[in-house]
C-alpha cells in the first residue's frame, strides 16, 4: 500500500486487511492543481474490495476534489489511477462509470424534472432504446429492455422504501430522499466501486442511520465503497479503514479508534 | 385568398418544423442553439443552388455556386443532409468544452458571422441581394401558379411536418430522450452515470440541423427567393419565444407555440391600423416578442403545454398486494 512518508499509519485495521488482498482501486501520487492552488497534493491510497473505506478531513482538505479526480469528473494534474488492474487515468468520467466506478455528489444532483423512477432508469445501461437509432426504431425495438429495467428499478425502490414516490418529480423530494435517489441511481449501473461524496450531509438524522444501514448491507453483498463524510460516528461504525486528509494530502489512515490516538490527526481534524 | 391561405399554412409548417427542432435541442436537451437560423438558411441555400440552373442562365443577373438544376426531391434531400452536416463542425467547436451559457453566446456570434460572410461574398450566394427565381418543386410538370399546385405544396409541407412530429415523439418518448433530459437537468451527473454527454448533444444537434435544413428547403421552394435579410439572428429568437410559450420539451407545445407566435402573432399584427412613424409597428412587434419571453419565463416558465410527467404502469402484482411502502417526509 503506498503510504506518504509523513503519514501517520495507525496500523492494520483488521486481520482481513492483509497485503495479499488486491486493491480494487489504486491512486498513486495523484495531484490536482487549480492554477497554482494545490487542492490535492501527491495523494496515494488503496481501496480494498468488499469494504467501506472512509475519507475524512476538515473542510477544504481536498476530499471532494480527490473523489472527483478518482471518478474522472476532474482530470488529475499528475499521478495515476488504477481500477481493477487497469489504468483509467486518461478515461473520461462516463467511461469510468461504465467500468463500474460510479460516484454521487456533495450537492444534490438529482435530475429535477424527471420522476424518481426515471432518475433510476436514466442511469441504467444496456437499453436498446438509449441511442438515436434505437429511439427511431420505435418502442417495439426497446420495450423488452425497458420493462426489464423498470422491474430492476422497482426492486431498488422497494428496498429503499421509496416505491410510493416513484412517480414524483425528484425536485419535490426532501434532502434525504434525494440522497437515496442518488444512491439508487448509482446502483442501477451495478457498480463495483461506489464513490459517495457526503451522502449524509443536509439529511434528516433519521435518514442518516438508514443510509449507513444501506451502505453496510451493500458492503455485505460485496460492493466496495469509498465514502467522504463528516458524520464521524457513522464513519466509525461503517468504515475500515479510514483515511484522513488535510490541506490536500493524506495525513493518516487506519481504524477510527486508532486514528483517535494520533495527536497530529486529532489536532488537525478530530477536535477541529 | 388561396394564395394567402396556402402561404400562411406553408409558413405554419415551416415554423412547426423549426420549433420541433428547437424543442428537441433546447427544450429536451438544454442546448441553447442561438445559431439555429443558419441551419435553416443552409438548407434553403442548398435547395436553391441545387435546383437553380447555372448562374449564367437568366442573363447572369445573380452569381452563386453550383447551379446544378437538379429535380425534386434531390434539392430537398440535399438541404436536409447539409443541415445535418453543418452540425458536427459547429458542435465540435461549441458543444465540447463550453458551458451552456457560453455555448449560447458562441452560437449567437456564429449566426452573425455567417450572415456577414454570405452578405460580403457575392460570388458565393449572391451576397446581400440573395437568390431569386428559385425553381419550385416539379414546376416543370405542373403550373406553380395554379390553385391545385399551391394546395398540393401546402399539403406536402404539412405532411412533412406531421412526419417530423412523429419522429420527434419517438425521440422524446424513448430511453434516448430520457438520457437527453437527464443531461439537460445535470450534465455532470449524467456523465458520472455513464452517459457520453458530448455524443448525446452532437446527435440531437445533427437531428435538429437536418430538420432545420428541410424547413429551409420547404420555405425557399415556396417563396422562391432567399437572402441574408430573411435569416438574421433575431429570427431565432422568435422561434425560441414560440417554444417557451408553447412548452419546452413537449412536441405539442412546440406546435402550439409555432401557431401562436411566428404565425398567429405576426398575422394578427398585420391587421393593425397604421399608426405612429414608419417602422413603429414592426419595432413594437419585437417589443411584444421580448415581453412574451420575459412574461412566460416569469409567470409560466414551463409554457402553455408543459413537458408531461412520465408515469409507468404499475405492476399487477403490486396492485394486487396493495403495495404499502410508506412515503418519507
Amino acid at each position: 500500500m503506498p503510504v506518504e512518508t509523513d503519514v501517520v499509519d495507525a496500523g492494520p485495521a483488521t486481520p482481513q486487511q492483509m497485503p495479499a488482498e488486491r486493491p480494487l482501486l489504486v491512486a498513486s501520487h495523484v495531484s490536482r492543481h487549480f492554477e497554482g492552488v494545490r487542492a490535492v497534493q501527491d495523494v496515494s491510497i488503496d481501496v480494498l474490495p468488499g469494504r467501506i473505506t472512509g475519507l475524512i478531513g476538515p473542510n477544504g482538505a481536498g476530499k471532494s476534489t480527490f473523489l472527483a479526480v478518482l471518478a474522472g469528473t476532474l482530470p488529475a494534474s499528475s499521478g495515476t489511477i488504477t481500477f481493477d488492474g487497469h489504468d483509467v487515468t486518461a478515461l473520461p468520467a462516463f467511461r469510468r462509470a461504465r467500468r463500474g466506478m460510479v460516484r454521487t455528489f456533495q450537492l444534490p444532483s438529482e435530475f429535477a424534472q424527471l420522476t424518481v423512477l426515471e432518475n433510476l432508469l436514466a442511469a441504467a445501461p444496456h437499453n436498446r432504446g438509449d441511442s438515436l437509432v434505437g429511439a427511431l426504431l420505435g418502442r417495439r425495438y426497446w420495450r423488452a429492455d425497458e420493462d426489464r429495467l423498470v422491474e430492476q428499478a422497482r426492486v431498488l425502490l422497494e428496498r429503499f422504501r421509496m416505491s410510493a414516490k416513484e412517480s414524483d418529480y425528484a425536485s419535490s423530494l426532501s434532502g434525504g430522499q434525494k440522497r437515496l435517489v442518488e444512491i439508487m441511481r448509482a446502483l442501477m449501473l451495478r457498480p463495483r466501486l461506489l464513490l459517495l461524496d457526503e451522502p449524509m450531509s443536509g439529511v434528516h438524522p433519521s435518514i442518516v442511520g438508514e443510509i449507513a444501514d444501506y451502505c453496510e448491507a451493500l458492503r455485505d453483498e460485496g460492493l466496495t465503497i469509498l465514502i467522504v463524510e463528516h458524520e464521524l460516528h457513522m464513519i466509525e461504525r461503517m468504515c475500515d479503514p479510514v483515511i484522513v486528509m488535510a490541506q490536500g494530502s493524506v495525513i493518516g489512515q487506519g481504524t477510527m479508534a486508532a486514528l483517535r490516538q494520533q495527536r497530529e490527526i486529532v489536532d488537525a481534524y478530530l477536535v477541529g | 385568398m388561396t394564395y394567402y391561405l396556402t402561404t400562411v399554412l406553408v409558413y405554419a409548417a415551416v415554423d412547426i418544423l423549426a420549433c420541433l427542432a428547437i424543442s428537441l435541442q433546447f427544450g429536451v436537451s438544454g442546448i441553447v442553439n442561438f445559431s439555429f437560423i443558419i441551419f435553416q438558411a443552409a438548407g434553403a441555400y442548398t435547395a436553391a443552388v441545387l435546383s437553380l440552373p447555372s448562374d449564367s442562365a437568366n442573363g447572369g443577373f445573380q452569381t452563386y455556386i453550383l447551379g446544378l438544376n437538379l429535380s425534386f426531391p434531390i434539392p430537398w434531400i440535399g438541404a436536409t443532409v447539409v443541415g445535418a452536416l453543418l452540425a458536427p463542425p459547429i458542435g465540435l467547436v461549441v458543444l465540447r468544452r463550453l458551458r451552456s451559457d457560453y455555448q449560447a453566446i458562441a452560437m449567437l456570434v456564429l449566426s452573425v458571422i455567417a450572415s456577414l460572410v454570405v452578405t460580403n461574398t457575392p460570388a458565393f450566394l449572391d451576397g446581400a441581394a440573395g437568390l431569386s427565381l428559385v425553381p419550385q418543386p416539379l414546376s416543370d410538370k405542373f403550373n406553380p401558379y395554379s390553385d391545385g399546385y399551391l394546395w398540393a405544396y401546402t399539403i406536402g409541407a404539412l405532411v412533412l411536418a406531421v412526419i417530423v412530429f412523429f419522429i420527434a415523439q419517438r425521440v422524446i418518448n424513448s430511453p434516448y430522450g430520457r438520457s437527453l433530459r437527464a443531461m439537460r437537468e445535470n450534465e455532470v451527473a449524467a456523465n458520472a452515470l455513464g452517459k457520453n454527454a458530448v455524443a448525446l448533444k452532437m446527435t440531437v444537434f445533427i437531428v435538429g440541423g437536418a430538420i432545420a435544413g428541410l424547413s429551409g428547403a420547404i420555405l425557399v421552394g415556396f417563396i422562391t427567393t432567399w437572402a441574408p435579410s430573411t435569416w438574421l439572428y433575431p429570427e431565432t429568437l422568435i422561434l425560441f419565444a414560440a417554444v417557451i410559450v408553447g412548452g419546452r420539451g413537449n412536441n405539442y407545445g412546440a406546435v402550439l407555440g409555432a401557431l401562436l407566435v411566428p404565425v398567429g402573432f405576426e398575422e394578427a399584427t398585420r391587421y393593425l391600423p397604421p399608426f405612429g412613424p414608419p417602422g413603429l409597428i414592426p419595432a413594437l412587434e419585437w417589443v411584444c416578442i421580448g415581453g412574451l419571453i420575459l412574461g412566460f419565463l416569469w409567470f409560466r416558465p414551463r409554457g402553455v403545454l408543459p413537458e408531461r410527467r412520465r408515469v409507468f404502469p404499475a405492476r399487477p402484482k403490486a396492485l394486487a398486494a396493495g403495495e404499502q411502502h410508506a412515503g418519507r417526509d
